[in-house]
Order: C-alpha cells, then sequence, then structure tokens
C-alpha cells in the first residue's frame, strides 16, 4: 500500500514529481532533488521512492554522508541521519563502507563515487579562486555607443587647447618658468649685437673663416641643443615675456658668427 | 516495504516540540493510491463551478442580409441591403465576412457541469487523503516540508481557538511549516494572460491546508495567511486535497479532525458510519511489492527449476575449424595428416597406398580376365540362354500349327 513500488508508480516515469525534469534530446530524465546521488531520475537513484537511501552532501567544502531508513520515514525533520566524512579521501572511503556496511553493493559505490566527485570538484573550486579569475564583463552595445558620442561631443566642447594655452599663459605670468622663452625681437637682436661685438674682437686674427653654412657640422651641434640653451640663460637678462612658439628655438653658436636662426610659428596641432 | 504505522503523535501546538499523546492512524489513511481516479474525479469536478460564455445569440446575423445570387459578378455571399452607406453590399452572415458570425458559435447550452459518482468521489477523497499521509509524495508535489516533525501533522485542539493571525502565524512556523510559508510569499506573481484583467491578478503557490472539526476562531485567523486554507473534516473538497488534480497535499489535521476521520470514514469491515452505504475503497492488491513477492520463500518454493538455455556461441564451420572439425569426427585430423603424406614420394604411407593400388590392379584384370574374356562371360551366357528359348518357342509354334491343320483336316 504504502511501499516504494507505489510510491514510484504515483511519481514514475508516468506520473508527478516537482523534481522531476524531462530532457526530450536526448531522452533523459533528471531528478531535482538535492538528496539525489547521481542526479537522474529512475527508481533506483529516487530519494523519494526508496525509503532506504544514502547520499553524499558537500557543506562548505566538507562532505557528509546522510542516510536515511525506513523507520523514520514518517518524519521528514529527522529522516536522515548524517556523518560527517574525513578529509582524507581513503579514510572518508572507509566510512562510508562501515556506515553501509549492510547495504547493498550498488548503494555503497554509488556514494563512493559521488564523494569523488564532490572532492574532484572542490580541487577545481580551489584552484579557480587561486587564479583569480576574470570576471566577465559583458558589453552593451547600446551603452558603448552612447558614451563614445558623449566623449567626442565632451571632447570638442572643452576646447582642450585653449584651456592649455590659457594655463601655460597664466603661469608664465605667473614667473614660474623663470626667465626663459620668447624674447621680443627687438631686445633680442640688441643683446645678440652686443655679443657680436664681442666675438669679433675675439676672433679677428683667426683668417681661415667658413662664412658659409656647413650643413654638416649642423647636425652635431644640434645634439647639444639644451647646453646652448643653458649658455644663452646665463648670458641674457632680458625679461621676455611673450610666448608665440612652443619649440626651442635651434640657436646654433659658430666659431667667429653668431648665427641666429628665427623661429616660425609652428601649428601644435 | 510497508509503512502503515499503528499510531499517531500528537502535537502541542503551543509547544510542537512536545507531544501531547497519540492516536491510532485511521484506516482512510491507507486507502490505495489511485493517481488516475484522482486526477479523473477532479477533472469532472472542477468543471462544475464554471460559469456560463457564449456569443450572442444573434451575433452577425443582426442584417436582412441577401444573395444577390449570379449575375451581379461578385460572389454569392449574403450581402447588406439598401444604401447610402458603407455597409450597404457588404458581405454578412459567414465566418468569413467582416462583421459576420463566427463559425459554430459558442452556446450557453453547453454541457459545462459533470456529474461523478457520489462512491467515486467519495474513494477520490480518501485516496488524496491517504497521500497527503506521505511525506514523499507531499514533497514531490512541491511542499517545503523539511522542517516538519511527522506526517500526518496531528496538533493538539487549542490551535482552534486561535484568534489572531499572529499566533496562528507563530504556531504554523513553529510546527515547521516556516519554510512553506514562505515559499508562498516568493511565489506571489502578476498572473500570466487576461485574468489579470479580470480580478485574478496574481498568482501564488498554495501552503498547508488546515483541517479543524471546530471553528473557535481558526478559520479567521488563518484566513490572511497566504497560501494557507481550512477545512471542516466533515466537508472536504478533493479540489482543495488536490489541487490541480496532483494528490499530496500538505495537511494539518487537529486532534478533534483526525479523531473525526476514523468516525466518519470507519474501517473496511464496518463501513462508513457517516456515509450511508459506503465502504473504503479496497486495494487491488494486498501487497503491491512485487519483488518482494517473487522473492518470497512461499512462491520460489513452488517454481520448477530454472531452465537451463543452451546459449550457442558463434557458430563454427567445421571445415574450416581444424579443432571442430577433431571434435566432431574424431581422427580426421590423423587422417588428414596421413594422406598428405602418401603423396609424399618415399614414406611408408606412400608405398602402401601405391601398395593397395597396384593390388586392385591385380584383382581387376584378373577378374577381367575370368569374367570378361572367353566364352562364359555373362553377355554370351545370356544370349545362348535367350537363343535356347527362342528356338524352343519357335519349334512349340511349329508344332502347334502343324496340329491346326491337322484338325482342320
Amino acid at each position: 500500500m504504502h511501499n516504494d513500488e507505489t510510491i514510484w508508480a504515483c511519481l514514475g516515469e508516468n506520473g508527478f514529481c516537482s523534481f522531476k525534469v524531462r530532457w526530450k534530446e536526448p531522452k533523459q530524465d533528471f531528478c531535482r532533488n538535492p538528496y539525489n546521488v547521481n542526479g537522474l531520475c529512475n527508481k533506483m537513484s529516487c530519494p523519494l521512492a526508496n525509503s532506504q537511501y544514502a547520499t553524499i552532501i558537500e557543506e562548505e567544502g566538507i562532505n557528509y554522508l546522510y542516510m536515511k531508513t525506513v523507520e523514520r520515514a514518517h518524519s521528514p525533520k529527522n529522516l536522515w541521519e548524517r556523518v560527517k566524512l574525513s578529509r582524507n579521501f581513503l579514510q572518508a572511503l572507509e566510512q562510508i563502507s562501515k556506515h553501509l556496511e549492510f547495504w547493498p553493493d550498488r548503494v555503497i559505490n554509488r556514494c563512493k563515487q559521488r564523494l569523488t566527485k564532490m572532492r574532484q570538484m572542490l580541487i577545481r573550486m580551489r584552484k579557480l579562486s587561486l587564479k583569480g579569475g576574470t570576471k566577465l564583463v559583458p558589453i552593451k552595445k547600446k551603452t558603448e555607443k552612447r558614451e563614445a558620442t558623449r566623449e567626442l561631443k565632451a571632447e570638442s566642447a572643452a576646447k582642450v587647447d585653449l584651456a592649455i594655452e590659457r594655463e601655460l599663459l597664466e603661469r608664465l605670468k605667473q614667473g614660474t618658468y623663470g626667465d626663459i622663452y620668447n624674447f621680443p625681437k627687438k631686445n633680442f637682436d640688441s643683446v645678440m649685437e652686443k655679443e657680436d661685438e664681442e666675438q669679433e674682437l675675439q676672433d679677428e686674427d683667426e683668417s681661415d673663416m667658413e662664412f658659409v653654412e656647413d650643413l654638416g657640422e649642423d647636425d652635431e651641434e644640434w645634439e647639444d641643443i639644451d647646453n646652448k640653451v643653458e649658455e644663452v640663460e646665463v648670458e641674457g637678462d632680458l625679461g621676455m615675456n611673450d610666448l608665440e612658439e612652443v619649440s626651442l628655438p635651434a640657436r646654433k653658436k659658430r666659431r667667429g658668427k653668431v648665427e641666429v636662426e628665427y623661429e616660425h610659428e609652428i601649428d601644435t596641432r | 516495504m510497508a509503512t502503515a504505522r499503528p499510531v499517531v503523535s500528537i502535537y502541542n501546538f503551543e509547544n510542537p516540540s512536545e507531544k501531547t499523546g497519540t492516536m491510532p492512524m485511521p484506516v482512510v489513511l491507507q486507502s490505495p493510491l489511485r493517481p488516475d481516479l484522482v486526477r479523473e474525479v477532479h477533472r469532472d469536478m472542477a468543471k462544475n463551478k464554471r460559469q456560463a460564455y457564449a456569443v450572442k445569440p444573434k451575433a452577425g446575423y443582426d442584417t436582412a442580409a441577401e444573395s444577390w445570387c449570379t449575375g451581379r459578378a461578385v460572389a454569392r455571399i449574403p450581402r447588406a441591403p439598401g444604401g447610402g452607406t458603407h455597409r450597404a453590399g457588404q458581405a454578412a452572415f459567414g465566418n468569413q465576412a467582416r462583421g459576420g458570425g463566427m463559425f459554430n458559435p459558442t452556446t450557453i447550452w453547453r454541457r459545462w457541469h459533470r456529474r461523478v459518482n457520489v462512491t467515486k468521489k467519495r474513494h477520490a477523497v480518501a485516496c488524496a487523503l491517504a497521500a497527503s499521509a506521505l511525506p514523499p509524495l507531499v514533497m514531490a508535489r512541491g511542499h517545503k516540508i523539511n522542517q516538519v516533525a511527522e506526517l500526518p501533522l496531528v496538533v493538539s485542539d487549542g490551535i482552534q481557538s486561535l484568534t489572531k493571525t499572529k499566533q496562528a502565524k507563530e504556531a504554523l512556523k513553529k510546527l515547521g511549516c516556516g519554510e512553506e510559508l514562505q515559499k508562498v510569499i516568493d511565489s506571489k506573481s502578476i498572473r500570466a494572460g487576461q485574468g489579470k484583467a479580470r480580478n485574478r491578478r496574481y498568482v501564488k503557490r498554495l501552503g498547508p491546508l488546515v483541517i479543524y472539526n471546530e471553528d473557535n476562531g481558526i478559520t479567521r485567523a488563518m484566513r490572511n495567511i497566504p497560501g494557507v486554507e481550512c477545512a471542516h473534516v466533515d466537508r472536504l473538497n478533493l479540489l482543495r486535497l488536490a489541487p490541480g488534480g496532483s494528490f499530496g497535499r500538505f495537511v494539518i489535521f487537529t486532534e478533534g479532525a483526525f479523531k473525526k476521520l476514523s468516525d466518519i470514514y470507519g474501517t473496511l469491515k464496518s463501513g462508513a458510519p457517516k456515509k450511508k452505504g459506503y465502504t473504503l475503497p479496497r486495494a487491488a492488491m494486498a501487497n503491491a511489492d512485487l519483488a518482494r513477492i517473487i522473492n518470497s520463500t512461499e512462491v520460489q518454493s513452488v517454481l520448477r527449476p530454472k531452465m537451463e538455455r543452451y546459449t550457442h556461441g558463434i557458430k563454427r564451420n567445421a571445415l574450416k575449424s581444424k579443432e571442430l572439425m577433431e571434435e566432431l569426427n574424431p581422427g580426421s585430423t590423423e587422417r588428414r595428416a596421413v594422406q598428405l603424406k602418401s603423396s609424399q614420394k618415399g614414406t611408408p604411407e606412400y608405398d602402401e597406398v601405391q601398395k593397395k593400388k597396384k593390388a586392385r590392379i591385380e584383382e581387376s584384370k584378373k577378374y577381367n580376365k575370368e569374367h570378361k574374356k572367353g566364352d562364359e562371360t555373362f553377355y554370351k551366357t545370356l544370349m545362348k540362354a535367350f537363343e535356347a528359348k527362342a528356338a524352343a518357342d519357335a519349334a512349340k509354334k511349329a508344332a502347334e500349327k502343324a496340329d491346326d491343320e491337322e484338325d482342320e483336316e
């Protein structure tokens, strides 16, 4: 009347069970009952249709052997008896054999297989957590598109170049750069003339002067631009205020002749 | 394994961890499980609360439409008469026509209700009650009863006097129904379909059914708890005991109600005292555990011994398999070896064969000489005899002829 057979008849293939999940392709029934040993829906594995049943359940990394017997079948609260299994695999297997000593072989084997599976799963979980794992974040096309357009608009609205210009001018006015960079042409020329006079006085004796631009030498002298600039700093004590270019003055100091090159406005874009 | 318990514990509704007593298990709860019966009866019973729906009787036919017949270069479907509006000349009446009636209009005289045999209904209720007493079936139906102390769950009568919903909820939670009640609350959702606009907006799962004997406030206390339903023992409804046609509803009995079950349904022998002429259903098999029956000593002792089936292995061909040939015809390998050897010159077997051959030929020659040459051959003797006989016959004939001539003279 209330035996396993009749219960399976009510639940099984042609019956209804809320834990049953039916797959049509391939044809397979699964069981969502947490106490099921192998997750399949058949008479042997149904935890509801077998009054004597055993499983392995894992809770927070610890495996427990759960057993139920006929004697407690009427009391759902006290139905499952559980045994904590050793962390040592071999010992755990022995525990299972001991507790299920007089149970059918198949039940014991299934429990041991499940234990193995559980342990493998735990190992895998630990390995994965060590790796850190990349978190997958989905790309939302709509959002991305929207944000990209907004970025462009914001960029053009901000007028970055103008802001930079303004900022640099401010700094120059405040004097954070000291006395470098652009000087008004007149003052610069006047200083240069003074220097020329000095130079000429020094180099009058030398007659082997080359007054023509020597392109070869240019390359060498380019390397010491920074040094030259420093020299100029030391010499020139002319308050230069206007900033018109960003690039350094290309100034070469030659033997006997000071060639001054004027900077051209270069587009910074 | 049959688990028909003799006795059920009663739990104190205020302190469910203590049991106030025990009660014998009513025979109803041991009725045979018949899911097919319950489904069938439920199906029919569920039809009885239906309200008729139909289209208007005149729907689509409330025009004086007539067919224009042939000759007008239009289809022959009836058309609305008159003029001056769009409607004039438009098709009418047919299910294919716009504004026409439907095919096979729904009618109010459809057979909405079904009558079910009283005994059948009673059997179904008994079966549903029995199912509610089995934890596997209740779990399979979807109820969360993992914290419930016992099934069937019988609570002391005090619960019938509860008046406050809060108290009732507390009591149920203490009895282990907390998970079940939570499941109901979590399951509330808006109905799919038109029902949501027809005052059936929300759907939720069903919770426990509390069966009481005396209503001293319990119905009103339990009324507002989502999922909980109450029923009086005397008036048990299959539609509540097996909602959707699936038995195994989670049922909570009060002490009085549980006792009354025995009073109402009685036993198989006595019949049901409160249901005239009714006896509880009898199982087709007293013990349905087939495996147990077949393997029992009573059955096994009477069976004849198991037949030894001759299992044929793979058929082997003796002409190809020397081993098999030897099995079937012992000495065949030896003979074959001798045969092989006898064709090799120089071996004694060869000489033996040749000797025999010679002897045979000699014999034959001798015989031929004797019987096939000379005058005493078979053929010659045969012919001699024949000629002798022929001569004798001829002589006889001549003699007869001579006699005849003599007679004539």
